[in-house]
């Protein structure tokens, strides 16, 4: 809270100024990263289903690389195992038979570079998206287009929830994680604001269901990144660990996560 | 135990040896300023043919002991006219001086500690006092005088950053500093979120700022003490003074309530409430405000009392969708009786609180946390003999600490109202210092106080399996909240965990010539309270945490060896210290702690150290037209948190790291020149080592977002920091006799207007999606008026 209204103030006080510098950076040796969402839209069957494994690369580099031929699996409690094919060298490994189940643990396996990456979790539902309400003078100057995405908690359960909002005008979406601490069983809503958002945008808004370690992982992550930088209850950079570990060498651990969500699906067009 | 037990012993040696000596006698009384009737601090009342003498305390009073005999008497203050005076010596006597300030009325006091022969004696050492005109004279950002700014100029003192709230003494961190207001203790200093302090320069008289060696009277904070005094107010004469400048406008009144006897002291200062929102129509409000109020009455020559108020909010509003008020509240009353002209004492009784309030209208929640605290201290100062002098007393305060309540704002809120427990704690001290002069040449002081802190019965209080609220899994290697296994409740009366410190001081003195000496000093403090931040300086919505069951007191040791000297009859000082220190059960937060409406804060945090280790460098020109100093400061300060055990990580893999405001090289250079009567300038040249920072080592994509992979814990730095400021001082007619003065103050922050780095932020650009690194420079040059008057 303290920067970004403190940044507001001063952005309105004409003294201070934000520039865009160089800086000399040190430079990590590549890891793998794991991407790993499994997504189960609500009305689909969920079969099809893609992984991706990247490299992490020096932080000014225009992208990152893939991590290309990966033996990827995912196997559940039931004996299943659904592998996932390399489509070409795009790192996007594709799997057409995945059965999702709710509440089911499954495991997934990657085997890069010799060494065996493991991680386990549960496929989280998710309640549907009830409504979406938009205001039109939200935003610290009044002027902003703010959507807010109503979902029912359900009751005397923990719940926790991972929000994606997707327009047109940024590159990149928003993203945002909430529990239900302090709002257990209510009509609660998901947040997104745009700037340029103008009538006749379209806005994809996905509502996942994720676990209370997911939550606590994104939570971190999106504190550290370019999302919610310098919010209000900012913590030191740090590296951020997910659920994946390194079982043939447990220091080189890998970055990213495997996350099981059910998810509701709802495109807004602005009024 | 055994100082104590020293301590007592020497104190019945002493006193027994005084009621057997023979023809002593007692001179004691009260030093005021004759144009203002303020008390005067730290006069000094000085017999040269004995090479002997004492200063007024924080109440003017003063006390010598000296066989019967005729003396020439000396009573100096930097700024005031000398008074010499013969004194026959041959009975217990009272003299009351008004000291007249010195002709030239521009020859500010820049620093009075030390200044004098005798301090080279006195065995205190890390110690600045500055005076208020000192600190109205030093050239500001936005021309609004700050107190907490101005402390930042001297060596070992230093903040994390232009904007960012508080101070760092010696390397340890903001919260650790003990912020006395007329004896009250002030749990937040800033306005605008750090930007101005609390304090209204106009209403303030002293302040004294204690690094090291602190007397055994303070406790509860471990790296400094800020001793602040408000002024009494005229009780003479009614007087307004007053000032407008571009952020704020102050206006303060005093006067006789009975002539000679009683005065009042009224002060406000309120910044604009559109100030920072010129542009547009909405409904947007920050401000902030204080009002300081004192009653001071003398009852007879034994007797006075004094009733002082601090009342001061920040208010901050968007619209109707987010409103923020956060401040400080502080009532006092004050007794000082003499019991004897040997023995002052003082009763304070002491109310404060702290209050910070959050209203999110588009979330529907209404936040309200604080601390409250009933304070009770009585100090006494016997001044035995000429060359021995005891403090002793105690100091009991109560605490009720309230984390946190949630409220719905109305039935259509999405927020379940919540109510995170409310936490009680008593802390006791008793407290004895000795001021002992062996000889001409060595002085010491040596005392300890005996801390104890309760944590009382709450409602609730998590238990967990093992003790253990905070597991590390191994296989992902990160730590994560343990689930509670029960909850107990308790009564108010039940102590659920009691600590005892003791806390033994020493500090000595030795005179290598009349010109210069040598000090040394050792001091151990214990600090109860924790304020719970994970951002590198405090924000108005840090939550002070008491020590308990999972949460350990900090413990502090800190050495100390200087070398002072004065030159050219006392127009230059120097002053030379070194130090080191270590802080025990400094704690830090898990990388996913989340502080905000946390109600088991032991679930995200670990125990670590702190140490701190520097040299001070502190050369003066304490008169002439041209006056200033130079300070400079070599230092490191660092924290570490290790695992518990081997197969934990710990914080940022065990290892040190440098704190926030860890600043390797620290220059300040601050002067005045006297033009003539009309015109002053002033100016400051800074240089700072910039400060560490946690750059990224590389970046990944995940969930379609850019994620920085981060490096070591502040093991970058940003770039240097320096910048020049600029005053000019204007008196439209100093010869005046008319009773409305004016005074023009222009002044240019930062002149060269250097983009000082306050930030930089390492983002994926929203719009083309490419990476870049961002600084926030904070303040460029910035020009500013201020207008005062007196009448």
């Amino acid at each position: 809270m303290k920067k970004s209204i403190l940044i507001f103030v001063l952005t309105l006080t004409f003294v201070s100024c934000e520039d865009v510098i160089e800086v000399d950076l040190n430079e990590a040796p590549p890891k793998l990263v794991i991407d790993a969402g499994i997504d189960w839209f609500k009305n689909t069957t969920g079969n099809e289903q893609n992984i991706k494994l990247s490299l992490t690369a020096p932080f000014f580099d225009d992208g990152v690389e893939p991590a290309n031929n990966g033996i990827v699996s995912i196997s559940d409690t039931n004996g299943n195992t659904f592998e996932f094919i390399e489509d070409g060298n795009s790192g996007i490994y594709i799997n057409s038979n995945f059965i999702p189940v709710i509440d089911e643990t499954y495991t997934l396996s990657v085997i890069y570079g010799n060494e065996l990456y493991t991680a386990t979790e549960t496929l989280k539902p998710v309640v549907p998206i009830d409504f979406i309400e938009q205001k039109d003078d939200g935003g610290f100057l009044g002027e902003d287009i703010e959507l807010k995405a109503f979902y029912t908690d359900p009751a005397n359960i923990e719940n926790f929830y991972f929000f994606e909002f997707l327009s047109d005008i940024p590159q990149i979406p928003t993203l945002e994680v909430y529990e239900d601490r302090f709002t257990d069983g209510n009509q609660i809503f998901g947040f997104y604001t745009e700037e340029d958002l103008e009538a006749g945008d379209q806005v994809t808004i996905r509502n996942y269901g994720v676990s209370d370690r997911f939550y606590q992982f994104m939570f971190t992550l999106l504190q550290q990144g370019s999302e919610e930088g310098g919010g209000p209850f900012e913590t030191q950079p740090a590296t951020v660990r997910g659920n994946c570990i390194n079982q043939s060498n447990p220091d080189n651990f890998p970055f990213g996560y495997f996350r099981l969500s059910e998810v509701d699906e709802v495109i807004y067009t602005i009024q | 135990m055994r100082k104590f037990l020293l301590g007592s012993t020497v104190y019945i040696l002493m006193f027994t040896s005084i009621i057997s000596a023979q023809n002593k006698y007692t001179l004691s009384g009260i030093i005021t300023d004759n144009n203002t009737t303020e008390t005067l601090i730290g006069v000094n009342i000085i017999i040269p043919e004995l090479k002997n003498g004492t200063v007024t305390n924080e109440y003017g009073f003063y006390s010598i002991t000296l066989d019967e005999g005729t003396y020439k008497l000396q009573i100096s203050y930097l700024g005031f006219k000398t008074i010499t005076q013969i004194l026959e010596l041959n009975a217990d006597k009272t003299l009351n001086f008004k000291l007249e300030e010195s002709a030239e009325r521009l020859n500010q006091i820049i620093i009075t500690e030390d200044v004098e022969k005798l301090n080279i004696r006195k065995p205190q050492m890390s110690v600045n006092s500055l005076s208020i005109k000192t600190i109205k004279q030093l050239p500001v950002v936005l021309g609004e005088v700050d107190v907490i700014k101005s402390i930042t100029l001297l060596p070992g003192v230093t903040n994390a950053g232009e904007g960012s709230s508080g101070f760092n003494v010696r390397g340890g961190s903001a919260d650790q500093n003990l912020i006395l207001l007329d004896e009250a203790t002030i749990f937040n200093t800033s306005h605008l979120f750090g930007f101005f302090s609390v304090f209204n320069p106009d209403a303030i008289k002293d302040i004294k700022l204690y690094k090291g060696g602190i007397p055994a009277k303070y406790g509860g904070r471990v790296s400094s003490v800020l001793d602040i005094y408000q002024k009494e107010g005229n009780n003479e004469e009614f007087h307004l003074n007053g000032g407008i400048g571009l952020v704020s406008s102050r206006l303060l009144a005093e006067g006789p309530i009975k002539k000679g006897k009683g005065s009042f002291l009224l002060g406000g200062r309120s910044s604009y409430a559109h100030l920072f929102l010129p542009l547009f129509d909405l409904d947007n409000i920050a401000y902030f405000y204080d009002l300081n109020t004192k009653l001071s009455y003398r009852l007879n020559a034994k007797n006075s009392i004094y009733l002082s108020g601090y009342f001061g909010r920040d208010v901050f509003s968007l619209g109707d969708s987010f409103t923020n008020t956060y401040g400080n509240t502080v009532l006092n009353f004050r007794w000082n009786h003499l019991f004897s002209d040997k023995l002052f004492s003082n009763f304070s009784a002491i109310y404060s609180d702290y209050f910070y309030g959050l209203t999110l209208d588009f979330v529907g929640f209404d936040w309200e946390s604080g601390i409250t605290n009933f304070n009770v201290k009585y100090d006494l100062k016997h001044y035995i003999s000429d060359t021995f002098k005891l403090e002793y007393g105690l100091n009991s305060i109560y605490y009720k600490f309230n984390p946190g309540e949630i409220q719905p704002i109305d039935d259509n809120s999405g927020i379940n109202p919540d109510k995170l427990i409310d936490k009680y704690a008593f802390e006791n001290a008793i407290y004895i210092d000795a001021e002992h002069k062996i000889s001409d040449k060595l002085s010491l002081s040596y005392g300890t106080r005996l801390s104890t802190f309760h944590r009382l019965g709450q409602d609730e209080l998590n238990v967990y399996q093992d003790n253990n609220p905070l597991i590390f899994n191994n296989d992902l290697q990160v730590y994560e909240m343990a689930e509670p296994i029960g909850k107990e409740s308790f009564r108010r009366s039940d102590v659920l965990e009691s600590f005892t410190n003791i806390e033994p001081r020493a500090s000595l003195a030795y005179q290598l010539n009349p010109s210069s000496s040598v000090k040394a000093s050792y001091n151990r403090m214990s600090q109860y309270l924790h304020l719970l931040s994970n951002t590198s300086s405090p924000t108005p919505l840090d939550v002070w945490a008491p020590s308990g069951r999972f949460i350990e007191p900090q413990i502090l040791d800190q050495f100390a060896i200087g070398y002072f000297k004065s030159f050219k009859d006392n127009a230059y000082s120097l002053e030379v210290e070194t130090f080191y220190k270590t802080i025990q059960n400094r704690i830090d937060y898990i990388d996913s702690a989340n502080l905000i409406a946390n109600d088991a804060i032991e679930q995200v945090v670990l125990n670590g150290e702190a140490r701190a280790y520097g040299l001070e460098i502190l050369l003066r020109k304490n008169e002439g037209r041209f006056k200033g100093w130079l300070a400079y400061t070599l230092s490191k300060s660092e924290q570490r948190t290790p695992g518990r055990t081997a197969q934990e990580t710990g914080i940022n893999n065990g290892q040190w790291y440098n704190t926030p405001w860890d600043k390797t090289h620290d220059i300040t250079l601050t002067g005045t020149y006297e033009l003539n009567k009309k015109w002053s300038i002033n100016s400051n040249f800074l240089f700072q080592t910039g400060i560490p920072a946690t750059f990224p080592n590389g970046q990944y994509q995940f969930n379609g977002i850019t994620v920085p992979v981060y490096e070591a814990r502040n093991s970058s730095r940003l770039t240097n920091y320096h910048r020049m400021d600029l005053s000019v001082n204007y008196n439209p007619r100093p010869d005046s006799q008319k009773r409305l003065k004016g005074q023009w103050v222009f002044s240019l922050y930062n002149i060269y207007n250097r983009r000082n780095a306050a930030n930089i932020t390492f983002r994926e650009n929203r719009m083309d999606g490419r990476n870049e690194a961002t600084r926030l420079a904070i303040f460029g040059i910035v020009p500013a008026v201020t207008y005062n008057f007196q009448f």
